[in-house]
Parts: structure tokens; sequence; C-alpha cells
């Protein structure tokens, strides 16, 4: 009996101690990983949400895109052996194209990682949160947003927009809207930015109010070649691609934003050109108003990648160099080198020197900065053989770990170019020309020979559209910006742009190398080898493949169209008044 | 050998000396006697007094010795023999021989908490015992399996030593990334969990000859024991345990060789260096003055001899056995070590295993087991490594003159694999420890109580060091190392009611009531380290140690469940039988109000048999029909999948964060319901033994990480900063098949049998539906900077089908780009997108010596409208067929497996033939359309071109990025995956006792083996047996040249005294 008791006494225990705590035993706590609902604690907190997006997200844009779409469709860069460059050079990409898809990913990580940060802090930052952190926070996400809305409804003239991802996981077959919606959408987010940003970046790399202004001088300029006149209202379209004119109102923005820009922001021109581009100087300078933030020595999605594809040899890079048959184009070269310059003359013929040489590595040009002994300097084709094709591109090219103490391999370790001074002093011009044909307004004229009296290049009394052409051209080349230039251009002026890119001797090799001479060469016909023709249906790109099989409402029909619907817009959150 | 042998005598005696204690000896006659079998004598034969406590056993010879009361019973019982009962008259000497128990109805059967005769089994079982395992040379316990249990398919995921298979019971029945079986080794569930890679292998950490039985849990009503875990079925390990008897001590050792199978036929440097002209010609690429005279050049290198080559394997094991009536034990250690056949890769294993059990009263069991396993596994220094040697150029030599490595003189070539596989450091080292301890008292009559402990503790460490390196141009001046530690700890406490009564005349009731707590907890640390002073020097600390480089990561996570469980078996007079079981899981992996899922099941059988129409038929010894019915469910989903994370992220200012994965608040489980109607007859005694099943599941509420579009966020190319895709219930699937055992014993004489088994499984699985808009689930697969869409999940279609284009043809002549339709008017073959003729050979566009595709929606646009079902990687059915033959001591057995009806994308062929690469390519890729002038002075246009080879089928000179995109994912890369291999042949010699009779020895026996001997197949790749890429359900049958299995030849001997 003694054991019987025993016995049931075990059983029970057993049985009986661990049954009532079965909803205490399934507790447990996350030791190690943040989530949103116990993150945002301070305004520290919200700015800790806000960093990444200065690098990670962007980093498959900078990649290979940013320079393959912005300088290889737009013909400054030739490559033909490259296929991250040569589908965009030669008008053949598709929606399988390398960098087409990363880049596509990347700009809508940017919008989806942007929208996770501000609904983050909308939605879960706690009482010792201040107000005003969380609209700073707010308004820098919305700045990037708004920018990758910017690059998506340029490139691909259309887009899905959406301000949470969760609202769209449980059906994600959804039409794309209008390419003016898009744009739209990202002026009102920059809007946002500029009238809430503060004036004076609060850390070295960030961006404040200016930078948004600078932004929406970009996407003035843009929007007021798809629009008739007045602000956007989604009816205001312009239909007629070849109007020559462009929407009054906008270039009014375009010119107040660049104005508040140049007298109220911080920034001012370089000194000397080769600063923007030399190893100590280029990050966060006095002209940047916004890069991507990588860091020297790291890796991932917080490095430079993209000079490892530019760099002709690992003497002039740490590590990986891919660049060797990445050429700068003859076109871009000769006007760079011999550009006859209308506006100054009959037969002016003038050498870009400065610019060309801080932009393009060419026989004989000698580069200190690229050797440990800068008496010994770097010389192109000299030290090491040239270019078989042309000559190489020596932008973002900052040489080994030797000589400036910091690329690692896959890393130089600077940042990118986002917008700088430069650009929005030529955005200036742009509106000032307007739909005139040229301007010789002083304000106009002082801010594009700032940019002339700089380069060493004979300063000009009239600006028209080829001068500006030249102008933004050779100052950005390799800036990942000239084809958006030209497609704004193509808004209002569709079939001028298309005859422009058809006849810019694209895939032309030009560099004899006996005479250590750069011509055309003879055998070069045009469109040149393995380029198609472009049609106006060139100025936009197919969207990736993998996304149209999931969503099969961005399948263009028969003619290559994709069907848009508009975007429901509130009211607007920031009045012209509030910004002007 | 004699000091070894006196070493284990020694050491055998002294345990057994420990354990055994006196039997009790005191009665009025001594009866002597042997006990034999067929065979000859039987050691460890137990001898009882009928109605006693007092028994013996045999001895070596088979001679027992028992004092019993003239009058008593005397019970002969040995596993595997029918029980013989004699009456002791006046007779001193019995001698008995006690035939094969060829029923076996009585055998034993693993299932969930507890053991169940197999003629009471409801659901669909199976059982692989240790004969199978001993016919195979299987390093691991999956290899076992493969054609031998019918609803079992196996498929090796990569030859790598100590890979891992994928293994599917009755279909795929998840979209989620694990369709992995659980296995419960001695009680203790090993979840494989979603963290197949491909190499890592749970049950590699389990030396083979340590296994009893197998036993497979199918349908619902025999897995729904297990819940919230089970939907893919349970695979019950058994190890061996002690038997009481004199100890036995055997000894298993093998000695092999590996070799490579096959080789794919590259280009060879003369044949490289034509192709490489004819690619310059084409303006692909600049000529290369290398190459000016390919005749006069060599072979070249030849890269698969270079990286494979014959590789050699050993394994040893050593067990003892033994015990009284009151203990048993077992005590076994092993020790393998496998090259690969792949330069620097292999396997080592020391294992270490010891279980006692005791009857400590009258009323209390207990026992204690542990296992100890510490094994190296040498991984493959990349995970493509066998590509980059097919694609390395055959005019880069291995070494250059100086003795160094060279390497190639084209950036974008690969890089010396064979250096690669040399110089770096890829390795895990995995400690395991499992220990399974438990009690149980008898309440009642019947009644018992049953309280067990288990642990397993996981040690796993992996190393990588890559040292700076200068091949050819190919050079990498970083010096990087890291350390990956992951700890995993898993505990479960069961405390089980089992009640096993009569309740009145042929009402026999088992019920089982029980309660279960486990947790599963791991640590993981990672360290990576950059800037080493010297290569020779690779741990952490010969690094930099601070620094950008530096990088540390650590976590500590897990997950714990909850359960209640229940099972009753009722069985009226052997004839009719039910089961029902029911379980409750409480979970943590999904948020509060999702936490809880109900898992009932419910079985019925019918032991026709037994019936009085049929119990003395001559022909059916036994018939029995089940129908069963049950749920089950997967909870294989990502930690916190609920709940939105935030991952760190570096940045120049400090550390920041981003969102880290989409979150699911509503996640719950997934659930499977199953049907399950089955026939089991044997007839003649036994000599046809045969098993069907036919089941029915429905699997809903799938669990599934959404792949989201990219324009959501799912990040592009190196998805840096995205936020990972969101865990989902996501659609419904089912599967339903037939599976057919059959073994049969076609000769039994004296000394000749033969003996097959054949095994049959057939499974259609059809996804139902699917919750997201398109209803499809495309599943891309990156390789390098390219993503494709490679398979597609449709509804109504079965799961990840292959998916792209059809070649229709190719551009021979001008004309074949017009045809005419049905109306007789000419219209222009689809293009692809934005892609016209091209004006000239060289121009971009397409041209004569490009494929056609089909344009499937009409449009004429080659577009992503135009993708299709290419192809389905799931056989229509597999099959096994094996044979013994037994000759006096010789026994032969040989089993083929095959698979018919599947498809394989030969992912790495994409690769391996663009005509216009200069990466090296295969043979095939000199067969491209070649293209001429009609009119040697007509223009360049296309009207004036055709192909000259128009027999061929390959396209003309172009790359992965022409215009027309000839090397697109298309039907040109989907081959026929039916085979038939001669999976292994096993040939063994068992030594005469007779001979043995002078010696200490007891039975000896040698053998060889070849594995994998040859293999029928229309396959081009290394192997058609292609698992799943990735360890990814939906990339199954996806082949990028995976490490191909060997083709292993062994030699052993075992002995026992």
């Amino acid at each position: 009996m003694k054991t019987n008791i025993f016995k049931y006494t075990i059983a029970l225990a057993g049985m009986l101690t661990v049954t009532s705590c079965a909803d205490d035993f399934l507790e447990q706590k996350n030791t190690y990983q943040q989530g949103q609902d116990n993150f945002f604690g301070d305004d520290k907190a919200v700015a800790q949400a806000i960093y990444p997006l200065y690098s990670y997200v962007w980093f498959d844009f900078n990649d290979k895109f940013y320079y393959g779409m912005g300088d290889g469709r737009a013909n400054n860069i030739t490559a033909q052996y490259s296929d991250y460059i040569y589908p965009y050079t030669n008008f053949t990409e598709t929606g399988l194209s390398v960098g087409l898809s990363e880049a596509w990913g990347a700009l809508y990580s940017v919008v989806a990682q942007s929208n996770n940060a501000l609904n983050n802090i909308r939605n879960f930052s706690m009482a010792e949160v201040t107000e005003q952190g969380k609209t700073q926070g707010i308004a820098e996400a919305r700045f990037m947003r708004g920018l990758a809305y910017w690059y998506i409804g340029t490139l691909w003239g259309c887009g899905i927009i959406y301000e949470d991802t969760q609202d769209l996981v449980n059906g994600y077959v959804v039409p794309p809207c209008r390419q003016t919606d898009v744009i739209e959408f990202a002026i009102r987010d920059l809007e946002f930015a500029a009238k809430n940003l503060p004036a004076t970046s609060p850390a070295t790399g960030r961006v404040n109010k200016y930078a948004a202004y600078a932004m929406l001088s970009r996407f003035y300029l843009s929007m007021a070649g798809l629009t008739t006149s007045g602000r956007y209202d989604g009816s205001n379209i312009a239909t007629e691609k070849n109007s020559g004119t462009r929407n009054e109102y906008y270039l009014d923005l375009a010119r107040k934003a660049a104005a508040m820009v140049i007298d109220n922001g911080p920034y001012k021109l370089l000194d000397n050109y080769a600063d923007l581009f030399a190893a100590a100087t280029q990050n966060n300078n006095d002209e940047s108003i916004f890069q991507l933030q990588f860091q020297a020595g790291a890796d991932g999605g917080l490095a430079q990648s993209m000079t490892r594809f530019l760099a002709w040899s690992t003497a002039v890079n740490q590590g990986n160099s891919w660049g060797g048959s990445t050429y700068c184009s003859y076109d871009l070269w000769s006007e760079f080198k011999e550009y006859n310059d209308k506006t100054l003359g009959d037969n002016v013929v003038i050498d870009d020197a400065v610019r060309r040489h801080y932009s393009v590595a060419s026989y004989g040009e000698e580069y200190p900065e690229l050797s440990t002994d800068p008496e010994n300097p770097y010389i192109y084709g000299v030290t090491e053989s040239a270019g078989s094709q042309g000559a190489n591109v020596k932008k973002y090219v900052i040489g080994t770990n030797a000589v400036n103490g910091f690329a690692v391999n896959n890393n130089s370790g600077i940042n990118t170019y986002m917008m700088r001074l430069a650009e929005v002093y030529l955005n200036y011009v742009d509106a000032m020309i307007g739909n005139n044909t040229s301007t010789t307004d002083s304000k106009a004229l002082s801010l594009f020979n700032a940019l002339r009296r700089r380069a060493n290049v004979p300063e000009k009394q009239s600006v028209g559209y080829e001068d500006l052409r030249h102008e933004f051209r050779v100052e950005t080349a390799f800036e990942g910006t000239y084809w958006y230039f030209l497609v704004r251009r193509g808004y209002y002026r569709q079939q001028e742009v298309v005859n422009y890119v058809n006849n810019q001797n694209r895939n032309a090799s030009y560099y004899e190398s006996s005479t250590h001479t750069y011509k055309l060469s003879d055998s070069y016909t045009a469109p040149g080898p393995s380029v198609a023709v472009a049609t106006a249906k060139n100025l936009t790109l197919p969207i990736a493949d993998t996304d149209q099989t999931k969503n099969p409402l961005l399948k263009p029909d028969a003619d290559g169209n994709i069907a848009t619907v508009s975007y429901e817009f509130g009211e607007r959150e920031v009045a012209d008044a509030d910004l002007f | 050998m004699n000091c070894t042998t006196n070493v284990f005598k020694t050491f055998g005696l002294a345990i057994i000396l420990m354990l055994m204690p006196l039997l009790a000896m005191a009665q009025n006659v001594t009866v002597k006697g042997q006990v034999s079998d067929s065979e000859g004598p039987v050691i460890g034969a137990t001898v009882k007094v009928k109605g006693a406590s007092t028994g013996s056993v045999t001895d070596i010879d088979g001679n027992y010795s028992i004092s019993v009361r003239p009058g008593a019973t005397l019970t002969f019982s040995y596993l595997g023999l029918k029980t013989k009962e004699v009456k002791v008259g006046s007779q001193r000497v019995i001698n008995v021989t006690l035939s094969a128990d060829d029923q076996l109805l009585n055998e034993v059967v693993v299932v969930g908490y507890g053991t169940m005769r197999k003629s009471d089994l409801t659901g669909a079982v199976t059982q692989v015992d240790n004969k199978a395992i001993e016919k195979t040379v299987s390093t691991s316990i999956d290899q076992v399996l493969q054609g031998r249990a019918a609803g079992v398919q196996i498929q090796a995921n990569t030859g790598t030593p100590g890979g891992s298979s994928t293994i599917r019971i009755r279909g795929t029945n998840s979209l989620n990334a694990s369709s992995q079986p659980i296995f419960v080794i001695d009680g203790v569930i090993i979840d494989s969990d979603g963290s197949d890679n491909g190499n890592t292998n749970p049950l590699a950490a389990i030396n083979p000859s340590d296994i009893l039985t197998m036993d497979i849990l199918k349908d619902a009503s025999a897995t729904a024991i297990y819940g919230s875990r089970a939907s893919n079925g349970v695979i019950m390990i058994t190890t061996k345990r002690g038997k009481s008897g004199e100890a036995t001590i055997t000894y298993d050792g093998y000695v092999g060789w590996q070799s490579m199978p096959k080789k794919l036929d590259v280009l060879n440097l003369r044949q490289y260096a034509q192709h490489y002209n004819d690619i310059s010609d084409a303006k692909i690429k600049p000529a290369s003055s290398t190459f000016i005279s390919p005749e006069l050049l060599g072979e070249g290198t030849d890269w698969q001899d270079e990286l494979f080559s014959t590789a050699f394997m050993t394994n040893h094991s050593l067990s003892m056995t033994g015990g009284n009536d009151k203990t048993t034990f077992a005590i076994s250690a092993g020790y393998l070590n496998q090259d690969g056949i792949a330069l620097a890769t292999g396997f080592k294993r020391q294992t270490l295993r010891g279980s006692i059990d005791s009857q400590l009263k009258k009323w209390l069991k207990g026992g204690i087991s542990f296992s100890l396993s510490d094994s190296k596994q040498e991984m493959e220094k990349n995970w493509d490594i066998i590509m980059t040697a097919l694609k390395s150029q055959p005019s880069v030599a291995v070494r250059n003159p100086s003795g160094g490595y060279d390497g190639p003189d084209d950036q974008w070539m690969p890089d010396n694999a064979v250096a690669l596989a040399e110089i770096k450091t890829n390795y895990a080292k995995r400690l395991n420890f499992r220990i399974n301890t438990y009690l149980e008292a008898e309440l009642l009559k019947g009644l018992t109580f049953k309280t067990e402990l288990s642990t397993d503790y996981n040690l796993n460490k992996t190393k990588t060091y890559q040292p700076d390196y200068e091949f050819g141009v190919r050079v990498s001046s970083q010096r990087d190392g890291a350390w990956y530690k992951n700890d995993t700890k898993y505990w479960s406490w069961r405390n089980i009611l089992t009640y096993n009564g009569k309740i009145a005349e042929k009402h026999n009731l088992n019920v089982m009531a029980g309660q279960e707590m486990s947790q599963s907890y791991w640590e993981n640390m990672s360290t990576k380290n950059s800037g080493y002073l010297s290569n020779l020097v690779t741990d952490l600390r010969g690094g930099e140690t601070t620094g950008a480089n530096v990088n540390i990561d650590g976590y500590q996570d897990g997950f714990k469940l909850f359960s209640y469980f229940g099972r009753a078996l009722y069985n009226f007079d052997d004839r009719y039988l039910l089961t029902a079981t029911l379980r409750c899981d409480g979970s943590n992996k999904f948020a509060e109000g999702h936490r809880y899922g109900w898992f009932p099941s419910a079985a019925l059988a019918w032991r026709v048999s037994q019936e009085n129409f049929l119990k003395d038929n001559k022909v059916i010894n036994n018939l029995k029909l089940r129908l069963g019915w049950g749920a089950t469910g997967n909870q294989n989903v990502q930690q916190w999948a609920y709940a939105a994370m935030l991952a760190n992220y570096t940045t120049t200012w400090g550390v920041g964060v981003l969102n880290a994965n989409n979150a699911n608040q509503n996640l719950k489980w997934e659930t499977t319901y199953s049907t399950n109607v089955g026939i089991d007859l044997s007839l003649f005694n036994s000599r046809i033994d045969l098993v069907v099943d036919w089941y029915y599941k429905k699997t809903n509420d799938l669990l599934m990480s959404i792949d989201l579009p990219a324009f959501l966020g799912s990040g592009g190319g190196s998805k840096y900063g995205a936020a990972s895709n969101p865990w989902g219930n996501i659609g419904s699937l089912r599967n339903t098949g037939v599976e057919i055992t059959l073994n049969t014993q076609n000769i039994v004489k004296k000394d000749f049998s033969w003996s097959s088994n054949v095994v049959f499984s057939l499974n259609r699985n059809k996804v139902v539906s699917l919750d997201s808009e398109t209803g499809n689930l495309p599943q891309t697969l990156q390789i390098g900077s390219e993503t494709a869409v490679v398979t597609n999940t449709v509804v109504g279609h079965p799961i990840g089908q292959f998916w792209g284009h059809k070649v229709i043809g190719r551009f021979n002549n001008p004309e074949d780009f017009y045809y005419k339709d049905a109306n007789g008017n000419v219209k222009p073959v689809a293009l692809p997108e934005g892609a016209s003729i091209a004006t000239s050979p060289t121009a971009g566009g397409v041209f004569i010596g490009d494929y056609i595709f089909e344009d499937r929606d009409g449009n004429g646009v080659i577009d992503n409208n135009d993708k299709t079902f290419i192809g389905n990687p799931e056989p229509k059915f597999t099959w096994g067929f094996g044979n013994t033959l037994s000759y006096k001591g010789f026994d032969l057995s040989f089993q083929f497996n095959g698979s018919y009806g599947n498809k394989v994308m030969n992912y790495g062929r994409r690769f391996l033939e663009i005509t216009g690469s200069t990466a090296n390519q295969l043979t095939t890729v000199l067969n491209y359309a070649r293209i001429e002038k009609i009119d040697p002075n007509g223009p360049e246009d296309y009207r004036n071109y055709r192909v000259t080879n128009p027999s061929t089928m390959m396209p003309r000179l172009s790359t992965e990025s022409g215009v027309n995109s000839n090397f697109r994912v298309s039907d040109a890369y989907v081959e026929d995956g039916s085979y038939i291999r001669l999976q292994n042949v096993a040939l063994s010699y068992t030594l005469p006792r007779a001979w043995l009779k002078a010696t200490f020895l007891s039975n000896v026996k040698v053998y060889c083996n070849v594995q994998n001997l040859f293999t029928i197949t229309k396959y081009d790749g290394f192997d058609p047996e292609v698992g799943s890429l990735r360890g990814t359900a939906l990339l199954n049958g996806v082949d990028y040249s995976r490490y191909p299995s060997p083709r292993i030849y062994t030699v052993g001997l075992n002995v026992q005294f």
C-alpha cells in the first residue's frame, strides 16, 4: 500500500506540475533584435531609422545602373563587352538585362524602407519622441522616397505608388500609375521635405531643406515638359510630345527652387574642378548637395562598389578592376577634346582640358594623385598600356590603398554624387531659357560662366539649348545624370532627342595604338556594331521581367504600352506660399 | 590482433561481471540441451520455465542448462524465431530446433510514444530494419531508405561527403522551405527545420550500424500524435539495445574507393582555341594572338580531371551487447573517414553510444542511453566550384612553370578552381550529444506511467578562410577569415500514462494519455576578420581584430511547444481494430490567438483473415483492410515571423536600423488532412507479402515565405537593406497516390534461398488554391548577377513546374522570318519585345541562326506572356527492386532504384552552352548555327544569309545578353530525368560455424559492395538524381551541376564473438 501511494504521488506530480503554466511556458523574449514596437524611444532612435536610407537601399542602383543607364544609355560610355552597360547603349535591353531588375528593385527598396521608416515613426514613436524629431525623420524619409519615385517615373514612364508594403502584401496585382502621377508624388514628397527639413544638416552628409529645393529644381523641370499649364491636377497632361513648349508654371517653380538653393543654401562651387573627384575631397564637400554615404573599408551595402567597374587596372584601384573595356564614348571624347562651339563664333574648337583630364584618362595624361610617388606620376598609356579601343573613365577612380589609404577591394570608399551645386546652376539656366531659344539673363549667365571659368574655357554672353546640353554633359559626365537630362527634353521634343541618340557614333572604337591618337576608326559604320535604332519607346525601359510575371498588370500590350491608372492624391500638404 | 581481442575480452568481461547478478539456482532436476535453428546453434536464446520467473540463456554453442521441477513446461524463444514449448517429462536432454517466424505478425512496430504489434496497426507504417542497412555502405541512414520504403522519395542534394538528401514522404506537402519529415531518434525529435543548405545533414551524425529499425509513419492516423510537426511524415529511428545473455561483441569494418561516375564533355584546348577564333570573327570578342594556330595546340587543362579524383574511405565500428533478465546494456563505437571525390572535401566521424535498461523494482523499470558524435566535414570551397571548373578555360594551366597557381588572362573568366579548393578553408565541425532517460512504473495491472526526459546538444563550428591570391589577372588582395558557432540545445519532457487491458472477453483496450513540453534553443555567434599577417596563421586572432572589416554577430533564440496528446486503441477479438488519437500543441512561433492547434485522427482496421471463413485458409494467412483519417500540422516558420523586427546597419553616423522583415500578425499553422485506405495481404504462409495503400492529402493554409515582387521592396540583386519577405498562409494543395510493397520469398531451400522486394510509389500533386491574386508563385533563381524565373506554381497544376519559353525552331533561312496564318496572310514571325531583324550579323537585333520562340498569345511579340510550363520535376512513379540470394554462406543482394517521367532542368547547361561565351563550354557548342551569305557579293542583309548546318540545333554565336536571348530559360534545358540505377550490389560470405568452433569467434563475414554501379538515363548532366537546389521545395529538379554522387567500391569484414 505504501508503495502504491508513493507511485501515485510520482505520477500525479509529474502530470500536474507542468499543466498549469502552458501560457507562461510559451512566453519568450527576443533578446537580440529590436522590434518596431520597442525601439522608437527618443529622437536619436528616429534618426537611426533614417541613416541606412543613405546607402544600403541604394546599393544595387549605384553598383551598375548609375553609370550604365545615366551615362551608358546617353552614350557617354562605350563598353561593348560589358553586359551591364551595352544593352542600354545599344538600345537592346530587355526585362532581363543585367542591372535592370537590380535597379528596379533597389529604387523600390528605397521606397519600401522609407515607407517603413516613416510609418514606424508615425505609429510607434513613444512619448519621449518630440514632434520636431518626428517631422525631421519623416521629412528625410520622404526626401529619399521622392527621389526614388522621380527615378522610377523618369525611367519607366509609370510606377506603382504605395505608402505601406502591408497594404499590398496580400494583393500585389495592382495597376501602375501614370508617369505624371509618379512625378507629382515625388514632387509632393520633396516639397514636404523642403518645408520641414532644417536649414542646416543635422550631421555631415545628411540632407537639409536646400537639398530638397535642389531636387525640386530638377523635378519641376521634368514636370514642365509633361504638363501644359498651371499646377498639375491630373488633367493638364501634355499629350503632344513634340510641342516644343513647356509648362511656364513649373519653369517658374524650377527657377525659384534653384534660386533658393543658390541664394540661401550653404553650398558653393569648389575652386578646382579636380577637388570634386579627388580622394581626399570628394566626400561631402561644399559643392555636394546630396551624396550616397558609403564608408571606406566597409563591405556589403555600405561599400562604394561602382569604382571597380570603371577602374581600368589594379594599378589605379584597389582590388577588382573590371573597367578596362569601359571607355569614354567617342562622341563624348570629341565633345571634350574638339567641341566646335558655334556660340563662340565660327570654327571655334574648344579643348575642355581641365574637365577632360579629370573625367577621361587618355594617352599621356599624368596623374600624380594615382601614384605613391608624386614625382613619378601615373601616366596613362605609358605606365601601363592604354585601352585598345579608346580612353578610359577617370572619374571615381582614386587609386590603390597605398595611394589614398582607405580603398579596399570592392570598395573605393568614396561617396556617389546624386546632386551637386553645378547641376542646380544649370537647372536655373534651363528654367531661364524656358520656352525661348536662349537666355541672356545676367544671373543665368553668371552661373553658367562660373562653371566655365572654373573649367578654364571661354565665357558666353548668351546660352541656348545646345550650349546648355554641352555644358551639362561635360560638367557632369559619368555622374549618372546625362540620360535624365535628355529624357526630360524628350517630353516636349521627342523626335529631336530620338534623332540625337541615333546619331552619336555609338560603340565606335577610336584609338590608334601606333600613333597614340584618338580618332574615329575608319571601319566604323553607323549605327555601330550591335546597336539597334532607337525609337520613342527607347526613352523608357521595360519593367523587370520577374515583376511582370508576379504582377501581369505590368506587362505591356502588343503595342508595348502599359495600361496605367490615375493616383488619388489627397489635398496638397504644402502650398507654394510655404515654399517660396 | 590477439592483443586487441584480449583487451576486448577483458573489457567485455569486466562490464558483464558488473552488470550480471547471480542467477537463482535450486531445483529438482537439471535439464540440458542445445537450441538451434536452420543455420545451426542459436546463441542467446531464452529458455524459461513457464509460469515461473526462472530462466536461462544459451551459450556460445547454443547449449543451456536449467533446473526444473519435472512436469513443468519449458519455453524456448528467440527474436525472429517461433517460440516453442516442451513439457519436461523423464528426459534430461532436450534439444530443440526453432523455425523462423515467417508471419512476423507479432513483430513490434514503433509508433509515437509507444510500440504496437504490427497486427494491431491501423495506419500506414513501413519498417526498414538493420538487415537493409547492412546491405548498403551508407555513411548516413537517409541513403538506406532509398528505394526500400514505399512512398518515401529520397534524392541526394549533393555528393559532398556528409551532405544531405531531399526526403519526401508522400510527395511535397508544403511550399515552405522544408518539406522534410521529422526524425524521432529513440523518442527525441530531431527537426531538420529550414536550415538545410545542402551540406548540413542532422542524420549524418548517426552511425548507421547503430540502428535497429526505422519505422516510417506515413498517414495522419499514425503521425497525428506528433501534431504540429508531423505534416511531412515521421521517421522513427530505434537504436540497438542490449539483450540478455552472454555479451556479443561485434566488429565491422570496411575500406572503400569512390570514383567519379561521369565526366561532362567540355572543349579541349584545340577546340576552345578554334571556337574562340570563331567568336572573335563574329565580333563578339577581340581576337587573341594566342590562338592563331589552334591545330598546333595540345589538349590543354582538363579541369574535371584536376578537380576530381578517386577517393578513399574507411569505416570501423565495434559494438558490445549483453545483460541478464534484469539489466541489459549496449555499447558501440564507430569511426568513419571519407575523402570526397572533389579535391579537398571529406567527412570524418567518430561515434560512441551506450544504453542500459534495468528492472529496478518489480514495478519499476528505468534506463538511460546516450550517444556522442564528433564529425568534421570539409566542404566545397565555393558552392559552385564545379561550375567554376567546368567553365575554366583549357588554355589556363593549373600551375605555372614556377610552381605557383596559374590563372586566366581575362578578368571575366573563372578563378582557378583547383587553387581555390586547395588554398581556401571551409570546414564544419559538429559535436552532437544526445541523452535519454526514463522511468516506467506499473501502477496497477495494465496501467503504467512513464516519464521520460530527452536532451539533444549540438556544438557546431564552421571555419572559413580565404587567403590573398593572384591567379593570372584574377587578383584578390584581401585575407578574410570567419568562424561561425552555432550551438543548440533541445530538451523535452514527456509524461505518459498507458492502460493496456481486457475489459471483457474479446474487448481489448489500450489507452495512452500524455503531456509533453519541449524547448529548442540555439546560440549563434559569428566573427569575421581580415588583414591577416600571414596565410599560415588563420585563426581569428591572426587578423587585425579591430577595424572596419571585423564583423561580429551573435544571438540566442528558440521555440517552445507545449502539448497534450492521447491515443485509444480498441481491439475486438483481434478482428476489428479502432485507433483514435488527439493532440493539442501550443507553439510560440505564432502570435497569441494563433498559438494552439488541435490535431485529431481516427483509423479502422478489419482483420479479415481472423474471421471464421478465412481463419484456416491455406492460401491467405493474413488479410487486413485499413481506413484512416487525420489532421497534422506544420509550424516550420522563421522565428518572430509574426512581428516586424528591426535589423542593425552600420552607417557613417553610427548604427542605424531598417525593418528586417515584413510582418504577418495573422500567421497560423499549416494543416494537412489526409485519408488513407490500405490493404495488407500475406499468402502461402507469408511467402508473398503485399501491402497496398492509397492516400489523399490536402494541405490548407500553406505556410510560405511570400516571394514579394521587387516593387514591394523585396530587393534588387544584392538585397542589401531590403526587408525580408513575410510569411503567410497562402493556399492549399493536395497529394494523392498509391504505394505498393511486395515482399516475396521466391525460393526457400535448405541451402539456397531467394527473396525479392519491390517497392512502387506514385504521387500526384496539385495546387488547389493560392491566395495571391495572380494565382501563381514564380520562383526565381539568381546565378551571378542574373535573376530568372525558373519554376512557377499555378493553381490546378503540380507545384514548382519548370517555367519558361518554348523553342520551336531556328531562323535557318530568310523566309523563316515570315509565316502564313490560317487565312493565308503572310505575317512576320514574332520577335522578342523591342527587337527587330538586325541589319547585319554584327548589328544589334535578331538574325539568321537565332532561336524562334513560341508566340503563345499570338500577339506577334515574344514577351513574358509567352512563358509556359516546360516540364514537371515530379516523377510519374518511382520504384525500387531488391533481391537477396543466399547459398550456404554466400549472400548476394542487389538493389535497383528508378524514377520514371520526371524532368530535370539542366541549369548548369544553360551556362555551358552559350555559343558566344569565351568561358569554357560543352563541346555541343561547336554545333552552333553557322551562317553564310547566299550571294557572297550580296548585301549584309538577312535576306542574303542562311544557316549552312541546318540539321544542328544550337543557335548562332551569341552571348547571354544577345538581343534574341537565345539562352533564356526555355525548354531547351529541360531534359528527361528518368533513370534506372543499380544502386547497390553486395556480396558476402559467412564462414561456416564449424570452422569457427576451435576459435573464440562466433561469426565471421567478409563482404564487398559496389554502390551506384551504373545508371541508365538520357540525362546529359552528371547525375539525374537531383534534389532541391538550396533545399528550396520550389527549386526541385533544378540541377546547377551539383556535386555528383560517387561510385563506391568497398571491401569489409564483420566479426562476432
